[in-house]
């Protein structure tokens, strides 16, 4: 998802000298059928969405225009308030528990000496489970009686907490299915870049008398900047996102204790019937995401390519 | 043990090389240690991986009420009696069924047109180029979940609300970014020498683009449909939002609403479910998992 391409000359071909005429319209006429889907349906989807959030709804689906008053309502209601800080917590607990996990399995498959390509793709599984599925299969592990890990808790003589009833506890299940999710994908980005450093940097290193961790923090992790960003991108763009996998998982409860931003989106839009104030919480995910994925884009990605090293 | 298979390899063995000579001792426990060090977090991978989906697996081959006794982990008479009675469910073929329409459209479509458009910027230089590849890119980092809202208020004023074509459209525009930016990096990887000679040879566009870009860049367009299927397959917030009829769900869809729909709780039953609806798309995987996994570490798909 780096912008790196925008960036590179296209590399011109000897089509180019064919005919001016087609050099001109040929790589026009190519583009453009993608771009009506695009542009067409998200295109229209982000501006009607902004639209939206200027009018209100009546029961008839009527609208009529009404400035920032959605926004006024929204920001001053404190179910909204408490599921944005409910996503910021979420968000960063996933990106700092997901990054952990996905650098940790990364250095684990790097180094693993035997099956090396069965552990990979093993560990891309869950990128293939749909959100509802990996939903459903962590209430049965975490499922009061009959769950996996009370079963374990059981044999160990343990307590065993009611996970999905627990607002703490069930907010913490809802983070470790998000990670679940999207760790593999990100665990997978890290590799390529552990897998791209040179190896007599870190004999250097050793010579030198570098540690392992002093190595890890001083070279491992400057070296895969770029890739850094790119799974921080995707880890974040997921817990915004996120919905399929608390809809199915809590449902936002106990006591709205995982009602997430985009779950309340869904309740005012789809069960209140109030689209002009589901609108705003869209128009505040979107400018959160964007945000967030541009700054990860810029420290990452195109700060370093300033100073010449290419990704 | 001393290769330079890693970074603390290296160190040991360089500071053993300057300290005494390596006893056998040493050596095991080095080795040990270095079991340890890979095998714990592997160890935490594999189970942490396969755990909820086994456990899913082995609840599906369980009796209903063996399920909530907490003394058994194997299932004590395993049997597919839970996946028949899926299979027999009134909605379940025709729920299979659209999900393999859709992810068929959704894959063929946007792969046509993404083939197209990487073509275009990865080997013609025009104006807006850049623009237009932004237009192509940015839809990548906006949440599919907070399109719902206006796109139901359109999908409901064109009239497209539990149609197929509310499917195609949404599925189709949010692959095609996808596939587009996958695309450009391989295509811009083919040689524009060979390209060249091709030309020289008479070769126009298409032919090009048939027999000289997609044979060298198919590693792309098979990772590209992969991640199509992958989209299409898996799809929740859209069908949620623009589809209300019982059978025009897909199974995501399905699976979701089995939670309100069974009155007594059948818990093989929605395992069962559960893992008819992963394991079509996990056989895709299977059978591409080489080309896919290359092409994410290798950095090309992001």
């Amino acid at each position: 998802m780096s912008l790196s391409a925008v960036r590179d000359e296209p590399a011109p071909t000897a089509a180019e000298r064919v005919s001016d005429a087609a050099r001109l319209t040929v790589p026009y006429l190519l583009v453009v059928p993608g771009l009506l889907f695009v542009l067409g349906v998200l295109g229209y989807a982000v501006a009607g969405g902004f639209w939206l959030s200027l009018h209100e709804t009546d029961m008839f689906m009527a609208k009529t225009f009404v400035g920032l008053q959605n926004y006024i309502d929204v920001f001053n209601d404190p179910r909204f308030q408490s599921s944005l800080w409910r996503t910021i917590v979420f968000v960063i607990m996933s990106i700092v528990l997901g990054i952990m996990m996905s650098m940790i399995f990364a250095l684990t498959l790097y180094h693993v000496g035997f099956g090396k390509r069965f552990f990979r793709g093993m560990s891309l599984v869950p990128y293939f489970v749909s959100g509802i599925a990996a939903a459903i299969m962590f209430r049965f592990v975490f499922t009061t009686s009959g769950g996996f890990v009370n079963q374990v808790l059981s044999v160990l003589g343990l307590h065993q907490p009611s996970w999905l009833g627990d607002p703490v506890l069930a907010f913490i299940v809802a983070v470790l299915a998000n990670c679940w999710f999207m760790v593999p994908f990100a665990t997978l980005i890290l590799l390529g870049g552990l897998q791209t450093v040179d190896r007599d940097i870190y004999d250097a290193a050793t010579i030198d008398g570098a540690g392992a961790v002093q190595t890890f923090f001083k070279i491992t992790i400057p070296m895969i900047k770029p890739m850094l960003g790119v799974s921080l991108i995707w880890v974040s763009y997921i817990s915004f996102s996120t919905f399929d996998i608390i809809l199915a998982l809590t449902a936002g409860g106990p006591q709205r204790a995982t009602e997430v931003v985009s779950m309340y989106m869904y309740q005012l839009a789809f069960l209140q019937l109030d689209f002009g104030q589901g609108a705003v919480l869209m128009v505040v995910l979107l400018t959160f995401n964007t945000v967030l994925s541009l700054v990860y884009i810029y420290y990452f990605i195109l700060a370093d390519r300033r100073h010449g090293r290419e990704l | 043990m001393a290769t330079l298979t890693s970074p603390s390899g290296a160190a040991r063995r360089e500071v053993s090389a300057i300290g005494r000579p390596p006893s056998l001792l040493d050596h095991l426990l080095r080795r040990f240690g270095r079991a340890i060090l890979i095998g714990i977090p592997l160890a935490f991978l594999v189970i942490w991986t396969m755990v909820p989906i086994i456990w899913a697996l082995l609840a599906s081959l369980k009796d209903p009420l063996e399920i909530y006794e907490s003394t058994t982990f194997l299932p004590r008479d395993p049997s597919l009696r839970a996946y028949w009675a899926v299979l027999g469910m009134d909605g379940f073929p025709r729920w299979m069924f659209n999900s393999i329409l859709v992810t068929v459209v959704a894959t063929i479509v946007p792969l046509i047109l993404s083939i197209l458009a990487a073509y275009a910027f990865a080997k013609y230089l025009f104006p807006f180029r850049h623009v237009l590849l932004l237009m192509y890119l940015i839809p990548r980092i906006i949440p599919r979940v907070s399109l719902i809202v206006p796109l139901n208020d359109l999908m409901t004023d064109l009239g497209l609300i539990n149609t197929y074509w509310v499917l195609y459209l949404t599925y189709i525009a949010s692959a095609v970014p996808l596939a587009t930016w996958i695309l450009v990096g391989f295509f811009k990887a083919v040689p524009k020498e060979i390209e060249e000679s091709a030309t020289i040879d008479g070769a126009n566009m298409w032919n090009r683009l048939r027999y000289v870009i997609l044979p060298i860049a198919w590693p792309g367009v098979v990772t590209a449909a992969v991640l199509c299927i992958r989209e299409g397959w898996n799809e929740f917030a859209f069908v949620l939002a623009l589809v209300t009829e019982t059978g025009m769900r897909t199974l995501p869809y399905a699976l979701y609403m089995m939670r309100d729909a069974m009155g007594v709780q059948d818990f093989a039953i929605y395992n069962a479910f559960t893992i008819l609806t992963v394991l079509p798309l996990l056989l895709v995987y299977l059978l591409l998992e080489r080309r896919v996994v290359e092409s994410i570490v290798s950095g090309a798909v992001k």
